[in-house]
């Protein structure tokens, strides 16, 4: 029961992972390939936060300030790249986070990583044990759907959409692309800070290599599996990638086969992008097109 | 401190050949198939782990009957990629082509540590046993290892230089003009350039593209095979060599102009440069980072022609 839990809490935290990725790649166009960069600021500024005795509250809220803010930075030289242009400079990017993580020792020990982070407390009501944590999670998992599904069919989101199918097309029509892109780019990454604080309250721990290209790969198949562009499709994706590798950790493996595991899982999941590129690109679930929509 | 320069110098310049190597097979499958191949970086690191892997028990050839064998592996692992995986793709998008190869990167980068595990290795040369590192700067100019013998490398107006990185720029130098040749002299070369400029008129101009498409993977794979060899040379191994060099040999084109092979060696050049020169004021730690900040300035400041958001 507990690991079911588990596995249900690690869903909804990578659930809003990707559903702020997909914001970007599925309806803007985006291909953000540094998205474990604002994760790791979530988790990292919130932990340092409570860490340092100020409220959950506080810290949530300067979390994904900083996460937002570092998206608007990185993404003003960055999306004046073209698609595939700005896929490596975002990469970088997710590197470089990673790298302040670890020198940066003065402020969050550098390799040693921060332990003991404690569990929120949210509106003086503690979420301290799997179910609490569940519960939180799960509303803001659906908080963030809504969120992301209201600005999707908005005015704003259609835009993004024109955005994305011909940028000329959008251009012509008086739409200002770089600025729309940066504010998709700036909402992705709030999100991704809220997942980020999310998992590193749920760990209690957290160290430069959680923050590394496996995340990148783990969300973007997440969102790519499931089906880009559509409301439904990083949740399917999230609950059947989570569900499958936690599960392999909980394999009994002899140890001198274990340390094989974790390549060889990566290894599939490179594998599982190829394949869904190959014959597959639209996911499991596909994007319904609006009738009258190019393509 | 003149000889502390001239040392800095000397290191960049180094790095600045092997990230040329890298940035030259990068922007020239750019230029051919129009697309970033983020797998690139492993090719570089399979370069680097195919010798490694020739060299050591139980093979334990030399280096001089291994080199070429690891090149050729090297060149098999991009000719496969394209076969099954580009070359079905051939049609799709960019940003298909761009998910695909992140997903080839990151199977190659994990089957690599699958095999070798994640430590960092180095070939057991004799010429330089153990790593080197950045502190040398620091402490004098001798080479010191971890096998804790202490190696002194040439001297030569007081910068110390071993036969490793001689050899580095020897072959980087070498590589570069037989570039030259091959793109300026051969049919096959002026058939990438051809391609690279305007691939439909060089269909109607009756230029073969499958077989030049294959000799572009040839040549970009042996490039990128050569410097993962000389990196892993002059530094080490790791199965993360890969994804970081990507980033760089990356900032490279871009500093070049994307698609053109010279513009690739000056960008090579001038960040292996600025990397080493930007160890006295920032941490070693960050030396990796100096390519992106380079780029991040570049895009700030100067809008060339990549910067279009036309296609």
């Amino acid at each position: 029961m507990d690991l079911f839990l588990h596995l249900s809490v690690m869903s909804l935290i990578y659930i809003i992972f990707a559903l702020s990725l997909n914001l970007e790649i599925g309806y803007t166009g985006l291909f953000n390939f540094g998205h474990v960069a604002f994760f790791g600021i979530g988790a990292y500024t919130s932990a340092l936060l409570t860490l340092h005795h100020f409220p959950f509250e506080i810290s949530l809220l300067v979390a994904l300030f900083l996460s937002g803010i570092s998206g608007f930075l990185l993404s003003l030289p960055s999306l004046r790249l073209r698609g595939d242009f700005f896929g490596i400079a975002t990469l970088g990017f997710g590197e470089i986070i990673r790298m302040v993580f670890q020198n940066e020792v003065w402020l969050t020990k550098g390799p040693m990583g921060l332990p003991g982070i404690p569990k929120p407390k949210l509106l003086s009501v503690r979420f301290a044990t799997l179910p609490q944590y569940l519960l939180l999670t799960l509303g803001f998992a659906i908080l963030t759907f809504l969120i992301l599904r209201g600005i999707i069919r908005s005015p704003f989101g259609r835009v993004l959409k024109g955005i994305r199918e011909d940028e000329i097309a959008a251009e012509a029509l008086g739409k200002n692309v770089y600025r729309f892109r940066i504010k998709s780019f700036v909402v992705g990454s709030i999100f991704a800070g809220l997942a980020g604080v999310l998992w590193g309250h749920y760990t209690t721990f957290i160290s430069p290599n959680d923050f590394t290209i496996i995340e990148t790969v783990l969300v973007l198949l997440i969102v790519v599996l499931g089906g880009k562009g559509t409301e439904w499709g990083p949740i399917l994706g999230a609950i059947l990638l989570i569900f499958f590798q936690e599960s392999l950790r909980f394999l009994r493996l002899p140890p001198e086969y274990s340390r094989y595991l974790a390549p060889l899982q990566q290894m599939i999941f490179g594998a599982l992008l190829i394949l869904m590129m190959l014959f597959r690109p639209e996911g499991l679930i596909k994007e319904r097109r609006e009738h009258g929509c190019l393509s | 401190m003149s000889s502390f320069l001239l040392q800095t110098i000397l290191n960049g310049i180094l790095a600045g050949c092997i990230y040329s190597l890298f940035a030259m097979g990068l922007t020239l499958i750019y230029g051919v198939l129009n697309f970033v191949n983020f797998a690139h970086g492993e090719l570089i690191m399979w370069g680097a782990y195919f010798l490694y892997f020739l060299m050591e028990k139980p093979l334990s050839l030399p280096l001089s009957f291994a080199l070429l064998p690891a090149l050729f592996l090297t060149v098999l692992i991009g000719l496969g990629s394209d076969r099954l995986i580009f070359k079905p793709l051939r049609k799709a998008n960019r940003l298909t082509l761009l998910i695909t190869s992140l997903g080839l990167s990151f199977l190659l980068r994990n089957g690599a540590q699958l095999f070798w595990g994640a430590e960092i290795r180095t070939y057991g040369l004799e010429i330089k046993k153990g790593m080197r590192f950045l502190g040398e700067l620091f402490w004098g100019a001798e080479i010191r290892t971890y096998g804790l013998e202490i190696k002194k490398g040439m001297r030569f107006l007081g910068v110390s230089i071993t036969s490793n990185q001689v050899a580095i720029i020897v072959v980087s130098v070498l590589c570069i003009f037989l570039l030259y040749l091959f793109f300026y002299k051969s049919r096959m070369g002026k058939s990438m350039r051809a391609i690279s400029d305007d691939l439909e008129l060089a269909r109607v101009m009756g230029i073969p593209s499958d077989r030049t498409i294959q000799w572009t993977w040839v040549i970009a794979s042996s490039l990128a095979g050569l410097g993962g060899i000389l990196l892993a040379l002059d530094t080490n191994l790791h199965p993360g060599m890969g994804l970081i060099n990507l980033v760089k040999a990356f900032a490279a084109t871009l500093l070049g102009g994307v698609g053109n092979l010279w513009g690739a060696l000056f960008g090579g050049m001038v960040i292996g440069l600025a990397e080493n020169i930007s160890i006295w004021i920032l941490s070693p730690g960050y030396k990796d980072a100096i390519a992106f900040g380079i780029m991040v300035v570049m895009l700030l400041f100067r809008s060339s022609a990549v910067f279009s958001s036309k296609e």
